[in-house]
């Protein structure tokens, strides 16, 4: 019903008139779809400087006189009581925001506010060219500018404070529904403090899927960025082989932070994998892998690993792996073996025992092509005395043989 | 794997004999020794930063592109009319840039460093749309003049070569847009880029050319003015092709294209430093090279790029023509693909249009129609007959300089901003430059229009 812009040129009035400018619109909650104002900011002369007033003491907006008509200015307080709110035009007006929508990232160039009962609510952005213009000429809005209108409910605004999520300003955190391939495309397209605010923002498992699909520059530039407690959730969430990415490509004081704070599951599977040198199998494989004993039935097998399956990415291949020291590598089931087994056979009755293997100072490349010709989805990674180090999945292979430029872009669905 | 007693594959795994494997890499490289949870540790994939030379080499980048882009056919001129006019009087300024420049190009890549964000989109968020839409106008005029200047640098180097401009003109614009557009830019850059190395010739024929280098000092450091007219037009000019809202614009997006983010941003003025120093040395010895022959010889006007080129003469005596025009050609292609290029970036920023090469001209119609427009715009206006090349490549300076105290407001304003940019906020030393950079160009540019005023009311001459 009113452009934001067209808003600001309103005065403030009551019944004794008054000369008050209005400045700002604030809102305290931007969880719902179409947040209402809560207070107006307001400059007046006699009552020195800026003030505030909620805006259940606005008694109605009169476009033609172009006012803003209050009771009374009994309630107004001082600037500093507003807290988080954020100011419409301070904040809001001209910052960066995500058209989810239409899943890019464009300008607020003006605000389009609606009258519903007493409440006056944001419900659209208008990103067009035509609002700037309106802006700078000061005209007012016609019916043919809705064209140009997004609805906020598909909005996502950032203020570009990485820390500003976890101080408890509002969100309207509607993002959370997208995919996180989606999503990382999303902060492609961002600062990068922007990107990390986004990030801080998800859920942990969904910012750790989203952090590991994006691309290695912006992992590091982002991740330095997070508050430190969910930075560590973040990493524990993630794929120890990305997990151990990141790591081994921050500062070495802050890597042996996030080492030493980590939980001590998660933090051994990673420094297990930062123990090999870049360029070799051990860096592109994942420990986080299904194993069960040779002799179990299958029947018991279900129950043991129940659990286990519930974590790992990559739960295609159950590897069969001896009880007792080395640990030794034995064969391979497939999910679908597992499944489809009769209940007293034992695992070592229908495992394959033929198995290529891959050793983890190979290189990486002829690894990768090595697995690409098997056409299976992962090669196992044992050691010196057989037992199973990792695996090879075919993600990380065809990262390893794609052209650079394809890298990023590569699937990332086992990891 | 060939030494595997079992063939891989046709016996079963646990019968591999893998014990002859290593038990570390063969090339173990660096590996470190950490302390994690009381345990030492030794992880091999932490990839240690390049020391010495290497390290310093690696952070080189956007400040020397930018600031050899100041170095284009604009800026040749300038430097070598300066020369030819002035002698060694006016490299006092060059040295005094020198420290401006550095200081200016510095502050644009630690803005982007510390906000991830360009100039434009930080005026717009802070000052907002007005304020935005000025600094905007003022980049795009300023870069419109630049881009018919290097499509005159372009046909004058042609004309360098005996070709006529009036088809390598609009063959270089169709070339350029076409490469830009079509992908494989980043590429040619680098050709360009080596191509301005040929401007490494001005220092060795500075010194070829026997200059009184008693002279040269005392025109490096004892300042020296004369109330003339074209004095004055000259030193603006130098401000404005030395230090240029573009450069602090690309400075500061390519410092945020590079992923320069805030903890690590320390080293990384040295960028903008060696830029700054670097380019300003290839001016300098520029100013000396024209001094030292045209001046001395009695030839105080430059009309042309030859004349520019006798400069070379001691130094490379015949090839002279060649070697510059070989550079000329290689200075105006690179920034008369990265100005159009820059400037549709710029404007598409503040707009918040959709942006990018990558994108097509149905879906980001400003975008390529800007740079399509700006490349049309210095094609065609370079191509007008009889336009007075080196008055409008030094004018365009000017117009430059004119402009660069507003520019510099918006950087000094946002850099002193302690919400934005946190621990890299201005130090007070750098305030102290920064805003005497300020005065001086806006002093500067104060006399010079004052000048004018007074000239055409006859009071001076």
């Amino acid at each position: 019903m009113v452009m934001l812009s067209e808003l600001l040129h309103y005065r403030v009035t009551d019944a004794q008139g008054g000369n008050r400018k209005l400045i700002d619109l604030t809102i305290r909650q931007l969880d719902t779809d179409y947040p209402p104002v809560t207070h107006i900011i307001y400059h007046s002369t006699d009552q020195g400087g800026e003030r505030v007033l909620p805006w259940k003491t606005v008694k109605g907006i009169d476009p033609a006189a172009r006012q803003i008509e209050i009771e009374n200015n009994k309630q107004a307080k001082d600037i500093d009581t507003l807290g988080q709110a954020v100011r419409l035009r301070r904040d809001m007006l001209d910052a960066l925001i995500l058209d989810l929508q239409n899943r890019r990232t464009t300008r607020a160039n003006d605000l389009w506010l609606e009258q519903e009962d007493q409440e006056l609510r944001l419900t659209a952005v208008d990103t067009s060219g035509r609002a700037i213009l309106r802006r700078l000429v000061r005209s007012r809005s016609d019916s043919r500018d809705r064209r140009a209108l997004y609805d906020w409910k598909y909005i996502e605004f950032l203020r570009g404070d990485p820390r500003a999520v976890k101080a408890g300003a509002p969100y309207h955190s509607r993002i959370v529904h997208l995919p996180p391939g989606e999503i990382a495309h999303l902060t492609s397209t961002i600062p990068y403090l922007h990107a990390a605010e986004l990030l801080s923002l998800l859920p942990e498992h969904l910012a750790a899927d989203t952090l590991e699909v994006m691309s290695p520059e912006r992992q590091v530039q982002v991740f330095e960025e997070l508050e430190e407690t969910f930075a560590l959730q973040v990493l524990k969430d993630m794929a120890p082989d990305l997990a151990a990415d990141i790591v081994g490509r921050l500062d070495i004081k802050l890597a042996q932070n996030y080492l030493n704070r980590l939980p001590k599951a998660a933090g051994k599977q990673i420094i297990d994998l930062l123990k090999y040198p870049a360029n070799t199998v051990g860096s592109i494989m994942t420990n986080d892998v299904v194993t069960v004993p040779p002799q179990l039935k299958i029947e018991k097998a279900r129950s043991f690993l129940r659990e286990k399956l519930k974590e790992p990415d990559f739960v295609y291949f159950i590897y069969v792996v001896e009880d007792q020291p080395p640990h030794k590598l034995r064969g391979v089931l497939s999910l679908r073996q597992f499944l489809t087994a009769e209940d007293e056979q034992t695992v070592e009755e229908i495992m394959n025992p033929y198995l290529l293997a891959l050793t983890p100072f190979d290189s990486p490349t002829e690894a990768g092509y090595r697995l690409l010709n098997s056409q299976l989805a992962a090669l196992p990674v044992v050691g010196k005395e057989g037992q199973l180090l990792g695996t090879v999945t075919i993600d990380a292979a065809v990262s390893q043989v794609a052209p650079r430029s394809w890298r990023a872009q590569a699937p990332k669905v086992f990891s | 794997m060939s030494e595997n007693s079992a063939p891989q594959g046709l016996e079963p795994v646990e019968e591999l004999d893998l014990s002859s494997l290593p038990d570390r890499p063969s090339d173990s490289g660096d590996s470190l020794r950490l302390n994690i949870r009381g345990r030492s540790v030794t992880l091999r994939r932490f990839q240690r930063p390049p020391k010495g030379l290497l390290r310093w080499l690696l952070i080189l980048g956007p400040g020397l592109i930018a600031s050899s882009a100041g170095n284009d056919a604009g800026g040749i001129a300038t430097y070598c009319q300066t020369g030819a006019k002035f002698g060694y009087d006016l490299i006092w300024v060059m040295v005094l840039l020198t420290v401006s420049l550095a200081v200016v190009q510095e502050m644009g890549s630690r803005l982007g460093a510390a906000t991830g964000r360009g100039l434009l989109d930080l005026i717009r968020e802070r000052f907002g749309i007005n304020w935005s839409l000025l600094a905007m106008g003022i980049l795009f005029v300023a870069n419109s003049g630049l881009v018919v200047s290097e499509f005159l640098g372009i046909g004058a180097a042609a004309e360098l070569f005996g070709l006529s401009k009036w088809i390598v003109v609009p063959v270089a614009a169709v070339v350029l847009w076409y490469l830009v557009i079509f992908g494989s830019y980043a590429w040619v850059e680098k050709i360009f880029l080596v191509m301005t190395l040929v401007f490494f010739a001005y220092p060795v024929a500075a010194i070829l050319a026997g200059p009184d280098w008693g002279d040269v000092g005392r025109g490096a450091f004892i300042p020296t003015f004369r109330p003339e007219q074209e004095y004055i037009f000259l030193l603006v000019g130098l401000l404005g092709t030395t230090i240029t809202p573009f450069m602090q614009l690309f400075q500061q997006s390519s410092t945020v294209e590079r992923g320069v983010a805030r903890r690590h941003y320390g080293p990384e003025r040295v960028d903008a430093y060696a830029g700054a120093i670097f380019s300003n040395l290839i001016s300098i010895t520029m100013i000396i090279a024209t001094a030292a022959t045209l001046h001395e010889a009695g030839q105080t006007q430059i009309e042309s790029a030859a004349d520019a080129a006798k400069a070379l003469e001691p130094f490379v005596g015949n090839a002279a023509r060649t070697l510059f025009g070989v550079g000329l050609m290689g200075a105006s292609l690179l920034a008369g693909a990265v100005l159009p290029l820059a400037t549709a970036y710029a404007v598409s920023e503040v707009l918040g249009v959709p942006k990018g090469v990558s994108l097509d001209f149905r879906r980001a119609p400003i975008f390529f129609g800007l740079f399509t427009g700006m490349i049309l715009f210095g094609a065609v206006v370079s191509l007008i007959p009889n336009l007075p090349v080196i008055q409008w490549l030094v004018t365009v300076q000017v117009l430059n300089g004119t402009l660069l105290p507003i520019t510099l407001i918006f950087i000094l304003r946002l850099i002193n901003d302690e919400q934005l940019m946190g621990t890299l906020k201005n130090t007070r030393v750098y305030n102290i430059l920064g805003w005497g950079t300020f005065f001086l160009i806006t002093t500067a540019v104060v006399v010079m229009l004052g000048s004018q005023v007074l000239s055409m009311l006859g009071v001076i001459k």
